[in-house]
């Protein structure tokens, strides 16, 4: 018996070791990227990122800037990329070479660590990224400095709506000073149209997709300089104010987001507008009501706020050989900062490009069909261009959970605001460890 | 007598398995006590916390006490409450005289093979509350009112457990056919010569002579009615919520994912599974203490 302990307790201390070797040091000297040498990378990505960077590797220009770097591909679905990286970061274990991430696990991974940090030597990502938009940089960066990912595309929120359904309805959501405006145009656009006595059309789906847009789009943020969560309070009860006045205003056709008739809801006049990230209006044009070209139309938030509703960071991990960091860098470089890769991406996949000085390019300010020739681009830009700075906390995903329940009790259990937030604050100053 | 070789032989022949459960069974399960007394993040062990994990989370954890009662009354109302449905499915359908008894079995049995994104898609738009057929019925066909099945938190925990006894009532019911085969025809007839009812026939000879097979379904009911992850987690939206309203759909093996896989404490998440595992250890010999006595 006593030897079985032993052995179970020299095997727990042996696996501790093997931990601890697994480790590689922050300090450790990165190689000079090696233009002789032939490197090959491996990449981890979700969704349609190989088919983008792909074309871009492939590609005349990247070739002549990084003729000796070739790519293997580790790509799955958007849930699965994010559970392998965290499982696999957790373990200690070998990952890819260049890890994509969405900006919503940003958080997760800025201060729970795994990932190189870029703003030391020899990458000094903050100087590289000077021309990269600033929220995207914040947003990766830690409490003490690191940069432990690159932005690489961003989505600025907007509110899209249809033209024909608010001429019919006799308003304009173009320039809305506030949303109590909104609220107004919206009764406006809720109507029964076919006299049955049933609503058949609705100013927006859900009223909880506007919950995160007086928050930065939820990226971010939860915490104050003191560490004090959901601070200052009146942000976050705008946030539930809002969300109730919505639903009370009964403008919202409570359809949940992404099921069968939410989707059918923009293709069928269910709905007459949806505040979402800019990648929503490729979605819009490419499957979700591809009939209705020429009829949506892209305006900025009411009210003048400025949030961003998802985007790609790539991110080098620890645990990758020091020489394929030197490679690996060049490539996120190549990604975020040429022209090339921002635009071929962005003519791609409809990734808006993290890159500022891309927003002066002529297709930035070509007319999009689609949009009933608006010049929607430029709408972009001047948003991403806007976007505050947030920090982010490794508690964000619980946080974030946390309040959008605080959303749903105002919803569904008719909770005052006052009372969902507090609620909120309570139950994340308990689980904050 | 056997020589060296010979004596070793069986071990050696056995130990591909065994080596494969210590390295991929064993260790893992011993290796997440050692977890579970640190905060564990991404980038491994930040600080000891010896029972700390555990203190907290019975104590001053907002979400895991609430995650057990959810647990339990989903326990109580998906996992067993199918045994009552399974018994008498199971005994009509070992009727000999019933015509397409095979197809019937199939047709039970479907729900446990079929993958958990389809039911997932299914499950979802019949509860939807506005174009959902299951609201549709109530309203048209009963004259109700529409219920928000994923909303409101009573009707949260019907939806999950409606979708766990659709699953799981068929795999149940092929569990008991399997232990009626075995209970010896004689004894039917001799009753039926005493002149016993169907029902008294299966009161004191089927129910008594499935015990053991009771035992053993009601235990895996236990252990995966505890362990109740996949169904709330495709209805209440995954890390996006903690449950839905009232976190009425958080049960603790869902919280427990969502602690080590979208909040990043691996080391709270490891202190849930243990203490998961003394309370399903505890259930499953408190049933075997419940199945003895009433063997006797």
């Amino acid at each position: 018996m006593r030897k079985k302990v032993i052995s179970i307790l020299t095997m727990f201390a042996l696996s501790f070791s093997i931990f601890a070797t697994g480790q590689q040091g922050e300090s450790d000297p990165v190689p000079a990227f090696d233009p002789e040498k032939e490197y090959s990378l491996s990449f981890g990505g979700y969704g349609d990122l190989e088919r983008a960077y792909k074309t871009i590797f492939e590609s005349a220009e990247f070739k002549k800037a990084l003729p000796n770097i070739t790519f293997e591909y580790q790509m799955a679905d958007f849930g699965g990329h994010h559970d392998r990286l965290t499982t696999v970061l957790a373990a200690g274990e070998a990952t890819n070479d260049i890890e994509a991430l969405e900006i919503g696990f940003i958080a997760k991974f800025v201060e729970g660590g795994g990932l190189t940090n870029l703003a030391a030597a020899p990458f000094n990502g903050i100087e590289e990224g000077k021309d990269i938009v600033p929220f995207a940089m914040s947003n990766a960066t830690t409490a003490e400095g690191r940069l432990v990912a690159y932005p690489v595309d961003i989505a600025p929120a907007v509110l899209f709506y249809r033209k024909s359904l608010a001429d019919a309805a006799g308003v304009s959501l173009d320039n809305l000073k506030s949303w109590d405006e909104y609220i107004e145009a919206g009764k406006k656009l809720t109507i029964d149209k076919d006299g049955d006595g049933v609503i058949d059309q609705f100013a927006m789906p859900h009223a909880s997709e506007v919950a995160m847009m007086p928050l930065n789009g939820g990226k971010g943020g939860w915490f104050d300089e003191d560490n004090n969560p959901l601070q200052p309070k009146q942000k976050f009860m705008d946030s539930l104010d809002l969300v109730k006045k919505i639903r009370e205003a009964g403008i919202d056709g409570d359809l949940g987001a992404w099921s069968g008739p939410w989707i059918q809801a923009f293709a069928d006049g269910t709905v007459a507008s949806i505040v979402n990230g800019a990648w929503w209006g490729g979605a819009l044009k490419a499957w979700v009501a591809s009939d209705l070209a020429g009829d949506w139309r892209v305006a900025p938030l009411p009210g003048g706020l400025y949030a961003s509703q998802g985007g790609t960071y790539l991110s080098i991990p620890q645990q990758v050989p020091l020489e394929n960091k030197a490679a690996a860098w060049e490539v996120i470089k190549y990604l975020t900062t040429t022209s090339h890769a921002q635009l071929s991406t962005f003519e791609q996949i409809d990734a808006y490009p993290a890159l500022t000085t891309v927003y002066d390019d002529d297709i930035m300010n070509e007319d999009v069909p689609y949009f009933g020739g608006q010049k929607i681009r430029q709408l972009y830009a001047d948003v991403a261009n806007n976007i505050p700075s947030a920090k982010v906390s490794e508690y964000d995903a619980v946080v974030l959970a946390i309040f959008n329940n605080a959303v749903t009790d105002v919803l569904v259990n008719g909770s005052s605001s006052e009372d969902a937030y507090n609620k909120a604050l309570n139950e994340i100053r308990a689980i904050v460890d | 007598m056997l020589n060296r070789s010979q004596k070793w032989a069986p071990y050696l022949f056995l130990s591909p398995f065994f080596i494969l459960f210590l390295v991929f069974g064993v260790f893992p399960i011993g290796y997440s006590i050692t977890i579970s007394l640190f905060k564990w993040t991404v980038s491994g062990p930040q600080e000891f916390r010896g029972i700390g994990n555990y203190v907290k989370l019975l104590t001053t954890d907002p979400f895991f006490v609430g995650s057990l009662w959810t647990t339990f009354l989903l326990l109580i109302f998906g996992s067993l409450l199918q045994h009552f449905f399974a018994i008498p499915l199971a005994i009509l359908l070992n009727n000999k005289s019933l015509k397409g008894g095979d197809s019937f079995r199939l047709l039970y049995f479907l729900p446990y093979i079929t993958s958990s994104v389809v039911i997932a898609l299914i499950f979802s738009q019949m509860f939807d509350h506005n174009y959902g057929w299951l609201n549709y019925i109530i309203e048209n066909v009963f004259g109700g009112e529409k219920v928000k099945w994923l909303q409101d938190p009573r009707a949260i925990r019907s939806s999950i457990a409606i979708m766990v006894n659709w699953r799981f009532i068929g795999w149940n019911t092929i569990i008991y056919m399997a232990g009626l085969q075995s209970i010896d025809q004689s004894l039917y007839e001799a009753a039926e010569i005493d002149g016993a009812s169907g029902l008294r026939k299966h009161l004191h000879i089927t129910v008594p002579l499935l015990l053991p097979i009771i035992f053993f379904a009601v235990s895996l009911s236990i252990i995966g009615g505890m362990q109740l992850f996949e169904e709330p987690f495709v209805l209440m939206r995954g890390y996006e919520q903690m449950g839905g309203p009232n976190n009425a759909g958080l049960t603790s093996a869902y919280y427990l994912l969502a602690t080590g896989f979208s909040f990043n404490r691996f080391g709270k998440a490891s202190a849930i599974a243990w203490i998961l595992f003394v309370i399903i250890l505890g259930m499953t010999w408190i049933n075997k203490m419940v199945t003895d006595k009433l063997q006797k």
